[in-house]
């Protein structure tokens, strides 16, 4: 009964702050609804028993990508020299790609029934995903190291001082 | 007691130990400056100046709350709430004695780490919502610094959670108890170092001399909270004290073996709360005797020199406890 009460609570709080996300014209009141909505997917995941993707979540991404979405915002206004104003012209067109994306998730669910209840958490999840992530799925996870340098080879050639 | 009913005790008591803890943490800091430079501090409100935090609290609570024409309102009047709670929440994990806390879960340290990166939120709105150019120069220089030292922070405190092999905290403390010489500080090279990383990083991160660029009073006025005044600058400098007593326990717990000291097991917390209020001391010491150092030094200073070698000490960590448990 709480699980439900908390998902249902987190649920009007993620839905509605992403609504806010993309109604407020104010790009940073924008950026401060988008914090919450991060927040609030760490909080189901929280609720789901995955600790650490919660963790991880407000690290990287109510921490990190927020940080650098405010330091963009910043930085491009003072290029600009005005507000930088959201608008919502194409917002009949928006709703109808969410719609027909709703429908086709709502399809999917219902061809594949899900289990009633959660199956119990018996071992560390934590200590499990570290030992998989470092053999069997080793090699993803190397590449994704190689796609991060080749970013961050791509932002530092990017900045360099013009010559 | 039902076992609800403990579940909103601690938390409570937990958090009014930290908050009595900071306003007499501000009067252990001005002694101690006063000592350092020939001064003797609050002296007048009560013995030896001691009643002057709770003066101090009357102060802020009775002053005009005053909110700027130009403010963002909504984002100005919550900016000092959201600034606030990551600085509790850290204290959410810490055991204070074996099994005595709010709560030690499985990611304890991931925990502390995640929330406290969750401030620059709050100290954002401050910057932005007063719509002020000196707080909005510190909350850009505040979000260059964090993403800065985040990182190094991060991989030094990751040191102890490898030679544990767990990132519970309690676990951390354990793996320290019965001799002196394992408390990880005294770990050959690698805990010294990994100590000296963690205390640079973490004035960065408590925006510390000489990293306190984002309030430099010479020219930022007071950075980010200049505008805020009254019990909003109250809850402000409540955060930020309550995050250096948090990175303080921290600090003890990862390096200086948390609870373990002579004298029966009912002294562990006070051991604790000393060796934390000795990180807290060595912090102050630092902020009292070095100079602010410039923007360019302070990024030069993270992603040249603390990023590297962290990484560095972590890898070779890393290979020395593979090397112990004979995994070569």
């Amino acid at each position: 009964m709480t699980e439900q009460i908390t998902f249902a609570a987190l649920a009007i709080i993620l839905v509605g702050s992403a609504l806010a996300v993309v109604l407020s014209k104010n790009l940073f009141h924008a950026v401060l609804w988008l914090a919450l909505a991060l927040t609030g997917t760490a909080g189901v995941f929280l609720l789901l028993d995955a600790e650490f993707l919660a963790a991880v979540q407000l690290l990287l991404y109510a921490g990190g990508i927020i940080t650098i979405v405010v330091f963009a915002i910043v930085v491009t206004e003072r290029l600009i020299g005005e507000r930088l104003t959201q608008t919502n012209m194409r917002i009949g067109g928006g709703a109808l790609i969410s719609l027909v994306l709703l429908g086709f998730i709502v399809n999917v669910l219902r061809k594949s029934p899900l289990p009633a209840a959660r199956p119990e958490m018996s071992v560390d999840l934590t200590r499990v995903l570290g030992e998989l992530v470092l053999t069997r799925y080793v090699l993803p996870f190397e590449l994704l190291a190689v796609l991060m340098l080749a970013g961050m080879l791509g932002a530092i050639y990017f900045a360099r001082p013009e010559d | 007691m039902p076992s609800w009913l403990l579940l909103l005790l601690v938390p409570f008591v937990v958090l009014n130990v930290v908050i009595g803890m900071v306003t007499y943490v501000t009067l252990l800091e001005r002694k101690f400056a006063a000592r350092m430079q020939s001064r003797i501090g609050p002296y007048r409100v009560g013995p030896h100046g001691l009643l002057q935090p709770i003066a101090d609290a009357l102060k802020l609570m009775m002053k005009e709350d005053i909110v700027p024409d130009a403010a963002d309102r909504t984002v100005y009047n919550l900016a000092p709430i959201v600034f606030l709670i990551p600085c509790m929440l850290i204290f959410a994990t810490i055991p204070f004695a074996p099994g005595l806390g709010v709560g030690d879960v499985n990611i304890g340290i991931l925990f502390f780490l995640a929330v406290s990166a969750m401030e620059i939120v709050g100290l954002f709105m401050a910057g932005w919502g007063s719509n002020n150019k000196y707080a909005l120069l510190s909350a850009m220089r505040a979000v260059n610094q964090i993403i800065s030292y985040d990182l190094p922070f991060i991989f030094a405190a990751l040191i102890p959670v490898l030679l544990t092999g767990s990132l519970k905290l309690g676990d951390i403390a354990a793996a320290q108890q019965g001799s002196l010489l394992k408390w990880f500080i005294l770990y050959p090279v690698i805990g010294q170092l990994a100590f000296v990383m963690f205390i640079v990083s973490t004035l960065a991160a408590e925006n510390r001399v000489p990293f306190d660029i984002l309030e430099a009073e010479s020219e930022l006025v007071a950075g980010f909270r200049v505008e805020y005044s009254g019990m909003k600058f109250a809850l402000i400098q409540l955060g930020e004290y309550a995050h250096m007593i948090g990175s303080s326990f921290l600090g003890a717990l990862l390096f200086l073996g948390a609870w373990s000291g002579p004298g029966p097991e009912y002294l562990g917390p006070l051991w604790f709360l000393l060796k934390a209020m000795f990180v807290f001391l060595l912090v102050t010491w630092i902020r009292w005797s070095f100079v602010r150092i410039r923007v360019d030094q302070i990024l030069a200073l993270s992603w040249k020199a603390l990023l590297p070698a962290t990484l560095m000490l972590l890898i070779s960590t890393a290979v020395v406890v593979v090397w112990r448990t004979g995994g070569f």
